[in-house]
């Protein structure tokens, strides 16, 4: 064994981890060669210098910082987060609903809208009304006092109107009003607010100066006043006053236009009525209106 | 003695279940109770105090997360000083990396024609050993490990400065008991030559 094999281990032979054979050997091999002894006693002293070496001792503030770090960054850290996103977990919910909501009502307020526009822009629409047979108003005739109560009741009955005349009035018409669809209502139910917004002062003031008059030739005169006193009062009409003339009683009274469709054919079941040619469906607000009421 | 070493190891075990568990307050004894031998294998392997204290804090954050993949079989002072290990060489790595990008930088007009850097490692090394003649043994003896390979350093702090078996560090290294040996043999000769160097006779 040369003396590079022997120094590899002697490594192992200090820490006498060699087998007792090789440690023969080696015991051997030192005893004749100066070179590798030398190199044995390097090694030890090597050793030793290392074992020697002090300990370094931690600073005090090691386990401290330690365990601060741990427990801010392990157990809290999930609060940290969700301090971070906590706001997150409510807001992007929030949002999103905000955002539906919002698309809901746009689409609602767009829906009810819509509908608003052709009634005002269909005159045509009131001349059917008018034009009705006779037949049909008798079965109108019960429906105001019950639905009176509500502008939505009547509102109701308005679009009811309109939707039966294309039909041909007969007995089913009654059953068509007394079930109005849904859908009808839901409609309605926004129109009181889109017509009643703004116009109503401005077209007070507008229509003021024009007055619309009804001739009605009557049999019973003063029967005839009390049913039209009775039922202006019923369309909410502010009667503003009674005139009695040589051969004609003079009633005067505020009505609001959106009834006056249905005054008129209540007109017209007292008496016979002769109207001048008007355009009822560009009215708005309160109307003044003359009738006259002459005797047959 | 034995017997003693056993209930220090019952004693870990109930340590290390007990964080397993969540108990903070257990790690923290274990902390106690290591983090002068980690502070001095981190401290021998990077040769710089302050940095062994930060491998320190970071390997106990470390071992604190991945507690639960510790398992029984091994003690805790060997799985708390391969994390220590390792540390430390990604320490020396990142420091060898910063000193060749500085070298780089400052020493960029050294660069010859050929496109070679025209720097010397020898009397770079020659400085360093000049330096440690000045200084005490202790310091010499730190310098010269300093001056190791990492792969002898490892070896050399776990063998002859802390003392682990060589089972244990052929466990923590993930190497065969063999090699351990033969580098252990390599870094003491190392050693002994940087020492001879360093201090004129041993």
């Amino acid at each position: 064994m040369d003396c590079h094999n022997i120094q590899e281990m002697l490594s192992s032979y200090i820490e006498g981890i060699i087998s007792p054979e090789e440690s023969k050997l080696i015991d051997e091999h030192l005893s004749a060669c100066s070179k590798c002894k030398e190199a044995l006693y390097d090694l030890k002293k090597t050793l030793e210098y290392v074992q020697n070496l002090k300990d370094v001792e931690p600073p005090e503030w090691l386990t401290q910082k330690v365990m601060t770090r741990i427990r801010s960054e392990t157990e809290p850290r999930k609060g940290i987060l969700q301090k971070l996103f906590y706001p997150l977990y409510i807001k992007l919910p929030i949002e999103a609903v905000a955002v539906v909501l919002i698309a809901v009502t746009a689409l609602y307020i767009f829906k009810t809208i819509q509908p608003e526009i052709k009634p005002a822009k269909a005159p045509s629409e009131h001349k059917v009304v008018i034009a009705r047979s006779p037949e049909s108003f008798r079965d109108d005739k019960a429906i105001p006092k019950e639905k009176i109560a509500s502008p939505l009741a009547r509102n109701d009955k308005n679009e009811l109107i309109s939707q039966k005349v294309p039909e041909a009035p007969s007995p089913v018409a009654k059953q068509v009003e007394i079930k109005p669809s849904a859908g009808a209502l839901a409609k309605e139910e926004a129109r009181p607010e889109v017509l009643g917004r703004a116009p109503k002062a401005k077209s007070l003031a507008e229509t003021k100066g024009e007055i619309l008059s009804f001739t009605i030739h009557v049999r019973d005169v003063d029967n005839a006043i009390k049913e039209i006193e009775e039922s202006l009062m019923q369309h909410g009409a502010e009667i503003v006053k009674i005139e009695h003339q040589d051969e004609k009683d003079l009633i005067t009274a505020k009505i609001d236009s959106k009834k006056l469709k249905q005054f008129i054919s209540k007109l017209k079941d007292i008496g016979e009525v002769k109207e001048k040619d008007m355009d009822l469906g560009s009215m708005e607000g309160y109307i003044e209106i003359r009738i006259e009421i002459v005797r047959k | 003695m034995r017997e003693k070493e056993r209930t220090i190891a019952n004693k870990d075990a109930e340590l290390v279940s007990s964080c397993k568990k969540g108990n903070i307050d257990a790690f923290e004894v274990l902390v106690k109770k290591y983090q002068k031998s980690m502070l001095n294998t981190a401290y021998r392997m990077v040769g710089n105090y302050e940095d062994a204290c930060e491998i320190v804090q970071d390997a106990f954050f470390s071992a604190y997360k991945s507690i639960k993949n510790f398992k029984e079989k091994a003690s805790i002072s060997t799985w708390l000083s391969a994390i220590v290990i390792n540390l430390s060489r990604n320490h020396l790595k990142q420091m060898k990396i910063q000193r060749n990008r500085e070298a780089f930088s400052i020493d960029a007009p050294v660069l010859t024609d050929e496109g070679k850097i025209n720097v010397e490692p020898g009397s770079n090394e020659l400085s360093v050993l000049e330096k440690l003649e000045k200084k005490d043994v202790q310091q010499k003896v730190q310098g010269c490990i300093n001056s190791l390979h990492n792969e002898f350093k490892e070896v050399l702090v776990l063998r002859d400065i802390q003392g682990f078996s060589y089972d244990e560090i052929s466990d923590m290294l993930k190497m065969p008991e063999g090699t351990v040996k033969s580098r252990l043999s390599r870094a003491r000769y190392a050693l002994k030559d940087c020492l001879k160097k360093v201090t004129g006779e041993l």
